[in-house]
């Protein structure tokens, strides 16, 4: 299974069926290299396969957040369904997270914005 | 006889079983007919109450997590233990954003979540011995969380 994908500064985040303090630890683990390397500026949390979520999911997203905030990127999410849509709204985490709804969307909003070319 | 269905579970404080948990307490609520938003409230709430068990009550250290439900018509009870550390202020981890673990990547969303898809809950905690938390829901009652 792929959990992410990391290309010219941007990170993919493959989330999965579950995601809960079990997996949310997992993802960390599998990714903390990778995701502490400079380059990476741009995040996004793909929640295609995802079903179940609870406020681990919100930790995940919010830490990895002030991380990348700090080198001036951004953070996307994408393919979220109603019941994922309902946690992240009662959570807050619209004010800091844009919801996309294809990566390409938000490819073209970074190179838009000129944050990316 | 009386019309209420009780269950009781007791399992090993770990992450793995936090899947566990709230699976068995969907399926044990399924007779009173739930939509699947209901399904998917109840499991938030059982995943976050187990979750704080392990993670804050245990400190990830060996201990058991025990959860009594019971189903009486449509009214659903959930009842969850730990005999670990408590919590010396309730009042204060019940805030939103509020975390003793911030480092961890912890939201802090974890009992306003709990609040926000029961109907009502409770937390009784004695620091040093354990807590309980206790969460209701009657099943088509109609009640959205944003309202």
């Amino acid at each position: 299974m792929k959990y992410y994908e990391v290309e010219n500064g941007i990170m993919i985040y493959y989330l999965p069926c579950e995601l809960d303090h079990y997996a949310a630890e997992n993802i960390k683990k599998k990714s903390e290299a990778v995701f502490a390397d400079d380059n990476v500026k741009y995040l996004i949390f793909d929640f295609e396969k995802t079903n179940f979520m609870d406020s681990s999911g919100i930790g995940l997203i919010t830490g990895r957040f002030r991380r990348v905030h700090d080198k001036g990127g951004k953070v996307y999410v994408i393919n979220v369904s109603d019941s994922i849509d309902k946690l992240l709204y009662m959570s807050g985490i619209y004010r800091i997270v844009n919801k996309c709804d294809t990566k390409d969307d938000i490819m073209r909003e970074l190179v838009e914005g000129g944050y990316y070319e | 006889m009386s019309n209420t269905n009780e269950m009781v579970v007791e399992f090993s404080s770990v992450a793995q079983n936090e899947s566990f948990a709230r699976m068995v307490v969907a399926a044990f609520i399924t007779g009173t007919n739930p939509t699947l938003e209901e399904v998917s409230d109840v499991k938030t709430a059982v995943s976050e109450a187990v979750t704080n068990s392990i993670i804050h009550g245990y400190e990830n250290m060996d201990g058991m997590v025990r959860i009594k439900a019971s189903v009486t018509d449509r009214k659903v009870y959930i009842e969850i233990t730990d005999y670990g550390k408590g919590i010396e202020d309730v009042e204060k981890a019940m805030e939103p954003m509020y975390t003793t673990k911030p480092g961890e990547e912890r939201s802090g969303m974890g009992f306003s979540f709990m609040e926000a898809f029961m109907d009502k809950l409770e937390v009784l905690s004695t620091y040093g011995e354990g807590t309980v938390v206790k969460m209701w829901k009657e099943i088509g009652a109609g009640r959205h969380p944003f309202e």
